[in-house]
């Protein structure tokens, strides 16, 4: 047992050791070659991996294009994920790891919902601007000065499937939503905006993850008579029920979240649906189907960079969360450009005024021609691929959100546009 | 500098949690002979009941049971008492004498079924997305954040030792010698009257104990908690410290919370990224079945200290007093 | 109401199938070797990737229940003799052995995860319409899948009473010594053992994502539980036992979801095996005897 005991002490010694050395290294290399770092606090594992891989999406192109316009006042910027796992237990350590280790970080691309309570204070206190996924209603009045939220809360996309709908003319809706927490962050916000419009809810189905079947589920929404049935699961899940309502005859059109408009979701259904998914899904996104000198730009970049992305890549073509994440980059690496500085505590405070709207300023669509422009001189407004950046005195820059149907190839077919006025003025009470 | 402090400072904290997590399953499965495969459900319940009794009313945002104001020592207390009551309830009808894989399967589906019951009826804690906005005991105390986090990380450490001399005490005491009796031979135990039953719940319930008061400390520190934190693997990973360390033992326990958690399962954060994003982390998990499998490939018949004990006591019957133990922790 | 207890019976005896032929394989592995394997499903999952991957290179539709079968069948012979028989060899008893097969689990399933690159695929066998049964309302696939399963029950119910084979099979799970004593080849029998109860693991893998309509590292996650306790409730060894519990907990699952909610259908399935594992005979903590050894 002693002999036993020694050795792993002389083993806790030699990780110890190890491990500083290991610090160290990531120390030093500061001053060998001008190399900044943004982090992706995100869960890259666990349950919500697919957040980490809506950024990976999103970020990989847009380090690209910085990257490949000669990056930010001479130096490059890579990524390194910091996985939170989905919950703020294991994100805590690995958000103060990321902290203390990595030398010239800029930006962090997160924090996620789950984690946000925890580490948007760690990451404010620390002074690190960070483009954060959080979708708590909280942030809509957020004070932290590092915080900066490019994607609606998740309400407000809740709130767009309903003003959809009753465009729609559909008064009897069904909901069906996976108890996982992504699903369930979206789901007050379609309740309660379905309550304030008056949308009657018929049926009020909650989906456990990775059932063999959900008969009984099917069943009782069959039984509602729905017009139509709002939604948001994980895809494996969505992959299952639809295919087993379609086969059981009782498939109505679907008005899925913003998240259901990502890869897995969209494969899952088409592929249980066949030609009805073309005819009976709209989801509602904040990113412009539209093709933009913008869009153009990012979806070149995802296509140069096709062999990092998370398989498969076209999905991130028209991925709503990774466009956003794109831009989100953009803007951070522009505002750098415009304060000439690589230093957080400089050029945080830049950041709306390279993409808010403003007297002479010149509207850029890309990263290279921003950066021609502000070394020109000029100020400059960054029209992203997601569209218009306006950040309030919050720090929130949602804009309109927009309805689509998909194609076969997954591609997003604009059917109408809800704007952020109408979002706004639906009274809804809580979520 | 000040970042690695911070960085520092929470690994402290998860130390002494996680020592506190070891002691209780040493406790229960080094004396009782219990294999408490939903052990994190202990912990999570101390978390949650620390939690809702500090947030206030339920609300809008986030709904849960029990919303209250009261004070973080309160919570405390109340976190230890939930671990107990739920390790009471558990107990009393898990603690048969069956044999022994029933019995660890049994306490893993257990708390698999209180994550489904969690996730699936919100109005309880909230649901996946957990309760969040727990705010940090004493924070008008006027330290700086670094000051509180090495403060707190203190204060975690103090309860650990804490924990760790009752736990020592106990096994020396006559009630620790009467739960080895149990542990090694329960037939003679039961025969000279002791009660065989009343003994292992006893155990349970202390080890319950222990893992609730782990629990709120760590729900204090961080200041939210949602099912994602309490997959059953965790249970897997404190065990590992204990098979590392050395079952029974509780220095051991302590070093092989050092080994694991802390020190093998942080280590791959400071490793260049290698493959997709997440592969590290699968492999962790793998790296975690693997140190299992070696372990029990190693001495697996000194996993159970019963059967080791009972080899050892037929072999030295004659030549130690009775009353002597072949175990010392 | 009553309609509803119909339809709910009726999706009980959908789930009832897929979760037997799983019963089914755990059961002839139980009931002979006696370990408490918790590996089964990652088994299961791995077999089911077979089955998708023999899909994209072309080998279709329900042939890929053979796939599945083999892959099943091939790692639960390479488990069963280059892991669980050292193990038993260097003195592991019933609870280390369950140990084992757990970390087990933790390496298959995440190397899964691993190999998968945390992505779910899609796996379609055959676009289908509703059958109308009087109130029930399933498909195709799925009856399909319940006259599959009953196909596994008559072969597998005729090879233990018909054949020598099934003889010995039943002479080893009742006392493994006597079967030896008596000249039975037992190191070919645990073969046969893992062979066959692979198969099985391997086709209700298969089964299961023909139902799902996916693949991925979760597959199955939540449902060994209901396997285990189908097998057990039905007593080690035997499958028309373990087809009677799998219908009651299929059923019992269904209705839960049917008049409560589908998120807590799993709960009551869980419940239903704690409280199986508590009472079984058998159960009892014991030396090592009979019913409480390991063959391996």
């Amino acid at each position: 047992m002693r002999s036993r005991k020694t050795w792993f002490a002389a083993a806790a010694c030699g990780f110890a050791v190890c491990a500083t050395a290991a610090a160290a290294a990531a120390q030093v290399s500061r001053t060998s070659g001008g190399t900044l770092t943004v982090g992706g606090v995100i869960a890259l594992t666990g349950s919500s991996d697919f957040e980490g891989q809506n950024q990976v999406g999103g970020l990989y192109p847009a380090l690209y294009a910085i990257n490949k316009a000669g990056g930010v006042n001479g130096d490059h910027i890579v990524f390194k994920g910091v996985d939170t796992r989905g919950d703020p237990a294991d994100a805590l350590p690995a958000v103060q790891q990321m902290l203390a280790t990595t030398s010239g970080l800029v930006a962090v691309a997160g924090p996620d919902t789950s984690s946000a309570p925890t580490i948007v204070p760690v990451l404010n206190s620390a002074k690190i601007p960070m483009m954060a996924v959080a979708g708590e209603s909280v942030y809509d009045r957020n004070t932290a000065p590092y915080f900066w939220r490019l994607f609606p809360p998740d309400a407000a996309n809740g709130t767009a499937m309903v003003l959809w709908a009753k465009k729609k003319g559909y008064t009897k809706i069904a909901a069906v939503f996976g108890t996982d927490s992504g699903s369930q962050g979206d789901k007050p916000g379609v309740i309660a905006s379905a309550k304030a419009l008056h949308l009657n809810i018929v049926s009020n189905v909650d989906l456990t993850p990775s059932q063999p079947t959900y008969l009984s589920s099917v069943r009782k929404v069959i039984a509602s008579h729905p017009q139509a049935i709002m939604t948001e699961s994980d895809a494996t899940t969505a992959g299952t029920f639809f295919g087993e309502l379609k086969q059981l005859g009782g498939l109505v059109p679907i008005i899925g979240t913003e998240a259901t408009f990502t890869s897995p979701w969209l494969t899952a259904v088409k592929g249980a649906l066949g030609a009805d998914f073309l005819k009976d899904y709209t989801g509602l996104i904040t990113a412009p189907s539209k093709v933009t000198p913008a869009v153009k730009t990012y979806q070149h970049s995802v296509t140069a960079v096709k062999s990092k992305e998370p398989s498969p890549w076209q999905s991130y073509l028209s991925n709503p969360f990774s466009i956003t994440y794109y831009d989100g980059m953009i803007a951070v690496a522009l505002a750098m450009v415009a304060t000439h500085s690589n230093k957080p505590t400089v050029f945080n405070a830049a950041i709306p005024s390279v993409t808010n709207p403003g007297k002479g300023k010149k509207v850029v669509y890309t990263f290279a021609q921003g950066k021609a422009a502000l070394l020109a001189g000029k100020k400059i407004e960054y029209v992203g691929a997601t569209g218009l950046i306006d950040f309030d005195k919050w720090h929130n820059s949602f804009g309109n959100q927009e309805a689509v149907m998909s194609t076969s190839s997954l591609k997003p077919i604009a059917k109408g546009v809800v704007t952020a006025k109408q979002i706004e003025a639906v009274p809804v009470k809580g979520a | 500098m000040t970042a690695w402090s911070y960085y520092i400072a929470t690994l402290t904290v998860y130390f002494g949690v996680n020592v506190l997590s070891a002691l209780s399953l040493n406790l229960q499965f080094g004396f009782a002979g219990v294999v408490n495969f939903g052990y994190i459900l202990f912990q999570a319940v101390g978390a949650y009941i620390a939690a809702v009794v500090v947030l206030g009313p339920s609300s809008a945002f986030q709904q849960y049971v029990f919303g209250a104001r009261l004070p973080f020592g309160v919570a405390l207390l109340l976190a230890t008492l939930a671990g107990a009551v739920l390790s009471l309830l558990i107990g009393l009808f898990s603690l048969r004498n069956i044999r022994r894989d029933y019995q660890a399967a049994i306490l893993l589906i257990i708390s698999l079924m209180a994550t489904q019951v969690v996730q699936g009826y919100v109005p309880l804690f909230n649901g996946s997305n957990g309760v969040t906005g727990v705010p940090r005991p004493l924070s008008s105390v006027p330290l700086s954040l670094q000051g509180y986090q090495w403060a707190y990380a203190g204060w975690v450490l103090l309860v650990a030792a804490l924990a760790y001399a009752l736990v020592t005490w106990l096994s020396r005491s006559p009630w620790g010698r009467a739960l080895r009796a149990l542990r090694d031979q329960e037939d003679a135990a039961a025969a000279i009257g002791l009660n065989v039953t009343a003994l292992r719940l006893q155990v349970f319930v202390i080890g319950g104990a222990l893992a609730g008061l782990s629990g709120g400390l760590l729900v204090e520190y961080i200041g939210a908690w949602s099912p994602d934190a309490w997959g059953y693997a965790e249970t897997f990973v404190i065990f590992t410290a204990l098979f590392v360390g050395g079952i029974g033992n509780y220095r051991g326990a302590v070093l092989g919370v050092l080994l694991v958690p802390i020190i093998f399962l942080e280590l791959p954060r400071f490793l260049p990224q290698v493959g997709y994003p997440g592969l590290m982390d699968s492999m962790e998990w793998i790296a975690i079945g693997a140190i299992w499998m070696l372990c029990l490939y190693i001495r697996p018949q000194g996993i159970v200290p019963e059967r080791r004990n009972r080899a050892a006591r037929t072999a030295a019957a004659d030549a130690r007093p009775a009353r002597e133990s072949v175990e010392v922790a | 109401m009553g309609s509803t207890l119909v339809s709910a019976i009726g999706f009980g005896v959908v789930l009832a199938s897929i979760i037997a032929i799983a019963a089914m394989g755990f059961t002839i592995q139980f009931g002979l070797t006696n370990v408490l394997n918790l590996s089964f499903g990652a088994v299961m999952t791995v077999a089911a990737f077979a089955a998708y991957l023999a899909n994209r290179h072309g080998v279709g539709g329900w042939s890929g229940l053979g796939v599945g079968g083999a892959a099943g069948a091939a790692l639960t012979l390479a488990l069963g003799r280059g892991v669980f028989r050292p193990y038993a060899r260097r003195g592991a008893h019933l609870f280390e052995m369950m140990m084992v097969t757990l970390g087990l689990s933790l390496i298959v399933n995440y190397a899964i995860q691993a190999l998968s690159h945390n992505n779910i695929y899609q796996f379609v066998v055959l676009p289908s319409t509703p059958l109308h049964l009087g109130s029930i309302l399933i498909t195709h696939t799925q009856l399909i899948i319940v006259f599959i399963a009953i196909g596994v029950l008559i072969a597998l119910i005729s090879l233990l009473q018909l054949t020598k084979v099934g003889k010995a099979l039943r002479a080893m799970a009742a006392d493994p010594d006597l079967a030896r004593a008596c000249g039975i080849r037992t190191g070919r029998i645990v073969v046969l053992t893992w062979l066959l109860s692979g198969f099985l693991c391997g086709l209700a893998g298969v089964v299961y994502i023909i139902n799902a309509q996916s693949v991925g590292y979760t597959t199955g996650q939540l449902f060994l539980p209901l396997v285990v306790a189908a097998a057990i409730l039905g007593g080690a060894g035997s499958p028309l036992g373990a087809v009677a519990a799998s219908l009651m907990m299929g059923i019992v699952t269904e209705i839960v979801a049917a008049f409560g909610s589908e998120a807590y259908s799993t709960v009551a399935g869980f419940g239903i095996l704690v409280v199986v594992l508590l009472s079984r005979p058998g159960a009892v903590r014991g030396g090592e005897t009979g019913h409480t050894q390991l063959t391996l």
